[in-house]
């Protein structure tokens, strides 16, 4: 991994004080926390302030209309290009994880994360790349099916290439020893795991529909 | 003698006077004596009986034989019924009688036999009772003691219930009672047969319920609406308690436990794991979408080998199948994966289940040191026998990769149905 020159400015949104505290001591040193939030207006107004290159966004916060980190996101619709955001949760479930990320988050870690992974994390979404953990990954076959494959690049299904990153991915696997795995280069795997995100963002896909349905997501 | 009274369930009428005999330690036979001698004295004893059979519980009948008088349509109390407790002379009581269903046809019988014995022996004794009073009476007696039943039943349930009336028969039970009370009123304040009279009254009589209820309504309403509103909360109270009894048990107790052992990080990392995944469990249950045994099965084994080493099993599932035989071997092996990779590796496993129509699939990853498969010696039968000769047993496979940067052991296990076409 590449150390920018210029350490990442980062925005933590959080409402718990002692967590937020945690997560600052715990990031690496090229990692520039400017400011706090602990509301969704709070969020909204540092992240309008300080314009950084990644928000830490927890998915569970207070104020707003009561959707968390989502109206966080579409608060910031329009720094969307220059800021990334980084989904952090104790939650597991799916419909925590699939709704932030249909929000346009970046990437979904749980709060257990080292701060060494977490330090990766960021420095991964600040390079423009995605985040997936296991469990992300996990739902996404689940909603994409394990059978399938897109003949193109074709918004609905994963293609075997992808399907495979996302189950070596769900198997525990970091990028590096996927694409030691694959044959591949770390920054294919990147693209591969850019492409499903994409894909799990943009897709109405019948199925994917039914599937966040079942979940009650939609 | 018992120290609380109830009514027998062994009773001919209403079981007043078994209870009665019961609770003060005679014989029933004399109490029944002494209540159809004392009716003689201007029926002191049948306002007794009757104010008892109100006020005095049912004896439980699960506790009692069966009663005998249940009939097949779960209606036992109206074949027993009589117009006047007591019978004092055209009906002597015959103990043998309350042991044999006695017939709807002979209690009117018996109970018209009473009514025209009753007014000859009026009639001798010189009173002057005349039909006009007397068979209103007898009517409204029969309407009260008919709607009076029908609350007996369910008296205790409450009377907002008892009122639901949810059965044919006790609907028309309570209305036929209630037409009765109504009808023979009527007759006794208008003291005469004649019919225009009668018309009259019953519709001045309805004009006046219907007015009272009228005025009643709104407070009925709000009685209604008040009663649903408690019940809510009620609900919401339980609901609320059953929370509160869940985070007692679980988390607080996990909290002293973590304050108490705050010297060992283990413990204490332990400690908080198992809750978290206790509670977890607890919050988002997705019963509905697993359909299988097997993901579950999974979770508690892997769940297991974290109580017991205290590192973290993080298990991803994608699908889930049934759990039979073989997949049951496939979970013993798992388990003996994790227990390896928990033990040996020391670090953190990663359990990847994935079941579909082909099979199922589970990866169990650690980033321990690893070991070199073919340098265990071959009287361990950790991985050789419990992993890899087991899922063989049972039609699979299993492959175990280790490098310095970890070890992963792949299982696979084909489904009945793809096992089957192979085979073909």
């Amino acid at each position: 991994m590449t150390v920018p020159a210029t350490p990442i400015k980062v925005v933590i949104v959080d409402d718990h004080a002692i967590f937020r505290s945690g997560l600052k001591a715990d990031l690496a040193a090229d990692i520039d926390v400017q400011a706090e939030a602990a509301t969704v207006e709070e969020a909204i107004a540092a992240v309008h302030a300080v314009q950084p290159d990644v928000v830490l966004l927890d998915v569970h916060l207070p104020g707003g209309r009561g959707q968390g980190g989502r109206e966080v996101i579409a608060g910031c619709a329009a720094l969307l290009t220059g800021t990334k955001f980084l989904a952090l949760s104790v939650s597991d479930s799916a419909e925590d994880v699939v709704s932030v990320i249909r929000a346009g988050a970046r990437g979904y870690v749980t709060k257990s994360i080292s701060g060494s992974e977490i330090s990766d994390a960021v420095r991964r979404v600040a390079g423009g790349d995605a985040v997936f953990s296991p469990r992300l990954a996990g739902f996404v076959l689940d909603a994409f099916g394990t059978a399938e494959v897109a003949v193109e690049d074709e918004l609905d299904k994963l293609s075997a290439r992808e399907l495979e990153v996302m189950r070596l991915i769900a198997r525990g696997y970091s990028y590096k020893e996927v694409a030691k795995a694959l044959f591949i280069s770390i920054k294919t795997v990147e693209t591969h795991v850019s492409a499903v995100l994409r894909k799990l963002q943009l897709s109405s896909r019948h199925e994917l529909t039914r599937w966040a349905v079942d979940r009650r997501l939609l | 003698m018992s120290a609380k009274m109830y009514r027998s369930p062994k009773r001919m009428v209403a079981g007043v006077c078994g209870g009665l005999a019961q609770h003060l330690g005679i014989k029933v036979g004399l109490v029944r004596a002494i209540f159809i001698g004392t009716s003689f004295f201007f029926g002191a004893s049948l306002i007794f009986y009757a104010w008892l059979w109100l006020l005095v519980p049912m004896a439980d009948e699960r506790a009692g034989a069966p009663a005998p008088l249940v009939e097949a349509d779960g209606n036992p109390r109206l074949k027993l019924f009589r117009p006047a407790a007591g019978a004092p002379i055209a009906d002597t009581p015959h103990p043998e009688r309350s042991k044999t269903p006695v017939g709807f046809k002979e209690i009117a019988i018996g109970g018209g036999l009473f009514v025209v014995a009753f007014i000859l022996f009026g009639r001798q004794m010189g009173w002057n009772l005349q039909l006009g009073t007397l068979v209103p009476l007898l009517v409204i007696v029969l309407g009260a003691v008919l709607a009076w039943i029908q609350l007996d039943n369910t008296r205790r349930i409450g009377l907002l219930s008892a009122a639901k009336a949810d059965t044919p028969t006790a609907l028309l039970r309570l209305g036929g009672g209630i037409a009765l009370v109504i009808a023979g009123v009527i007759v006794m304040v208008t003291g005469s047969g004649s019919w225009p009279l009668l018309w009259a009254s019953i519709v001045a009589s309805l004009a006046v319920l219907a007015g009272v209820a009228l005025v009643l309504a709104p407070w009925a309403m709000k009685f209604w609406q008040e009663f649903q509103n408690e019940r809510a909360g009620r609900i919401r109270e339980t609901e609320r308690a059953e929370i509160a009894a869940h985070l007692h048990d679980s988390v607080l107790q996990t909290l002293a436990l973590i304050q108490k052992n705050a010297h060992s990080p283990s413990d204490v990392t332990r400690l908080a794991r198992a809750q978290e995944r206790e509670l977890r469990e607890w919050i988002y249950q997705d019963s509905a979408h697993n359909s299988g045994a097997l993901v579950e099965r999974v979770k508690a084994v892997c769940a297991e080998a974290e109580d017991l080493y205290g590192q973290a099993v993080e298990v991803v599932a994608v699908g889930d199948a049934e759990l039979t035989e073989h997949s049951s071997a496939l979970v013993q092996a798992v388990r003996e994966a994790v227990l390896n990779g928990v033990r040996h590796g020391g670090t953190a496993v990663s359990v990847y289940v994935e079941a579909g129509e082909k099979g199922v699939d589970v990866f169990v990853k650690d980033r321990g040191p690893g070991f070199d498969l073919t340098g265990v010696p071959t009287d361990r039968l950790g991985v050789r026998e419990s992993v890899v000769g087991r899922m063989q047993r049972n039609g699979g496979t299993a492959e175990i990769i280790s490098s310095a940067e970890g070890t992963e052991v792949r299982l696979h296990l084909p489904s009945e149905t793809s096992a089957n076409e192979e085979a073909k």
